[in-house]
């Protein structure tokens, strides 16, 4: 039962997984500066934390389509904190494969190499870091639900209600 | 320091085209401006400029408490069933074309004693009558836009739509009648007007069938009058450019021709088999035939043969729910018939509860905005590459196009033009609702495959 015992923390998912250690940041500080705007909490202070995924992941897969960072946040409506696998990338139909093959990537990764982690209720979604030309109805947006992930434009809304 | 006033004229202009640009309005500069800056005063009045576009504001109507929309070459409606775009888009043929109005119903022998709550049912059909009350105000007319501020800084536009007050009742019973009307209207319940296969007189309907669709039999019936039994009314050489005839054949019309042929001396539309087979008649077509053939004979009256770009008077064209019964590929062939009309100058309103038709809103907009030639825009409708498209294609993408959002709920209006998938306003990023769906599939679809085979952290 989820109420009867303490839930493990992102925080301390994090210091367990060995690739991402000593990643864990308090609020959105894992993001670059320029990333931050691209995030909107509704409550920061409900924020449990970011981790920069492919800076810690470089040195051992250089040459991979690493995932960019993990942010956690605490919803009103829910016991456990949830994840939010976040890409910063250019938002363009035609980086489409790029982000699937990424976001390919961080399930690998989560499954091989961090189940603490992958254990966590999620949302894998791609933010674009410049202006986008993607419409809701576009069949990319289809190919990449069927993997998982999701684009949300230039900003995640994050809300305090997961729903 | 002073600029010399040759320079702030030319920069006024540059600015100018910015606003253009940004507003998507056709410019007609007030003679003042051609000819440099404003008399000088102590007190110098804002610049002022006319506008060609067309603006409509309608209060307390029906569904409607508060409609403000400002028609571009192409205006788009969506919005939920019964919140109120059918209605405001007949309002606007009753007011463009009253005199037109009560000529027809004069000649069908339609008469409301000057009783105006007996003509808006006769006008708008059985039992609207309270749309109209003591609260409704409608405004048409063409906006000023004054543009406010100092030229270093940023203009402020501000659209003041004319004061004038129409009151409906005295243009009602003060028009004249008068044969010529500016606004052909297709009205929604189109199929209708062919279910014998034939169309009916204007006077064969009952008086509570709204007067759009009654004009329209009757305008159908007129342009059919002369047409001989076994004539081949598609496809037919000189109506319609020769790519909008093939798409057409491939798209609605394969291995069919539409002809008129008599059963029992009665004139009746049939679909014959091109390679010589039988004749099918009008309730045995798909759904997509019988809704398409009342447009295809509204497109050949308004894209006249000769050289005229337009029919006689007519500016405006109101199309209800074009992609009605029509498979995604014949609503693109529609959609760049759409295109022709504007191409020659008509002013098109279309309501609509197709994502696709947003869709080509969204791309001819993208499109203009990155420069992008006709070519493309072509391309995104799989259409031919000959050169008669390709410079119909060009032309239009000059063109402006305006969407609103009909919201049932508040009774308003919304300019969701921009189509901005990120807007924070869902009416807009989920173009008035017809994305909207798709959009929460994909999220939900995403999340569950996300989250798929997940184990509690404590657990492994």
């Amino acid at each position: 039962m989820q109420g009867e015992r303490k839930l493990m923390t992102f925080k301390e998912a994090i210091h367990q997984t060995p690739d991402v250690t000593d990643s864990w940041r308090q609020g959105l500080q894992a993001l670059r500066a320029e990333d931050r705007p691209h995030v909107v909490a509704e409550d920061t202070r409900r924020l449990r934390g970011s981790a920069d995924i492919d800076t810690a992941v470089l040195s051992k897969e250089p040459n991979a389509n690493r995932w960019d960072f993990g942010i956690a946040y605490q919803h009103e409506d829910r016991n456990d904190e949830v994840i939010y696998w976040t890409e910063m990338h250019t938002g363009s139909d035609s980086e489409v494969k790029v982000v699937i093959k990424k976001a390919q990537w961080l399930v690998n990764w989560l499954k091989k190499s961090a189940p603490k982690l992958n254990a966590f209720e999620c949302d894998i979604v791609w933010v674009s870091s410049g202006a986008t030309s993607m419409t809701l109805s576009s069949p990319q947006q289809k190919l990449m639900a069927q993997v998982g992930l999701r684009h949300v434009g230039s900003k995640l809304r994050i809300k305090n209600k997961r729903g | 320091m002073a600029l010399a006033d040759g320079v702030r004229a030319r920069l006024l202009t540059k600015e100018f085209r910015v606003l253009f640009s940004k507003y998507e309005l056709d410019p007609v500069l007030t003679a003042a401006h051609d000819t440099g800056m404003p008399p000088p005063s102590k007190k110098p009045k804002p610049p002022v400029l006319r506008t060609k576009t067309q603006h409509l504001q309608v209060r307390n109507f029906g569904p409607i408490k508060s409609a403000d929309i400002t028609f571009g070459n192409l205006t788009v409606l969506v919005g939920p069933q019964a919140s109120g775009k059918s209605i405001l888009l007949q309002l606007l043929k009753l007011l463009v074309d009253t005199a037109q109005v009560k000529y027809e119903f004069r000649r069908a022998g339609v008469d409301w004693d000057d009783e105006f709550k007996l003509f808006m049912e006769v006008y708008f059909g059985e039992g609207m009558q309270r749309l109209f009350t003591s609260k409704s105000e409608m405004h048409l007319g063409s906006p000023e836009f004054f543009i406010k501020g100092d030229i270093k800084n940023e203009f402020k536009i501000d659209s003041r739509p004319s004061k004038q007050r129409i009151d409906l009742r005295d243009l009602v019973s003060k028009t004249k009648p008068r044969k010529q009307e500016k606004l052909f209207f297709v009205p929604a319940q189109r199929v209708l007007t062919l279910r014998g296969g034939w169309p009916d007189a204007f006077s064969y309907y009952e008086s509570g069938v709204p007067f759009t669709v009654r004009e329209f039999s009757e305008e159908l019936r007129l342009l059919m009058t002369d047409a001989a039994s076994d004539e081949t009314l598609f496809p037919v050489p000189r109506r319609l450019k020769q790519e909008y005839r093939d798409l057409l054949k491939q798209h609605l019309f394969p291995g069919f021709d539409l002809k008129i042929d008599s059963n029992r001396a009665q004139k009746r539309l049939v679909l014959s088999a091109s390679d010589g087979g039988g004749a099918l008649p009008f309730m045995v077509w798909s759904a997509g035939q019988r809704e398409f053939v009342p447009l295809l004979l509204s497109l050949y009256h308004l894209l006249t043969p000769a050289k005229t770009a337009r029919r006689k008077g007519v500016e405006w064209v109101v199309i209800e729910e074009l992609e009605m019964g029509l498979h995604p590929r014949a609503i693109s062939v529609v959609m760049l018939m759409i295109f022709e009309l504007m191409q020659r100058g008509y002013r098109v309103c279309i309501s609509t509860h197709s994502p696709q038709v947003l869709e080509a809103v969204w791309a001819l907009k993208h499109l203009r905005k990155s420069g992008a030639n006709g070519r493309a825009l072509l391309e995104v409708f799989n259409a031919p590459m000959t050169p008669g498209m390709i410079a119909l294609a060009d032309k239009v993408l000059k063109k402006s196009a305006k969407v609103y959002y009909f919201n049932r709920e508040s009774g308003t209006t919304r300019d969701i033009s921009q189509l901005d998938p990120e807007d924070e306003f869902d009416g807009e990023s989920g173009w008035g609702g017809l994305s909207e769906f798709s959009g929460r599939a994909n999220e939900v679809v995403a999340r569950a495959v996300a989250n798929a085979g997940r184990k509690e952290a404590d657990d492994i």
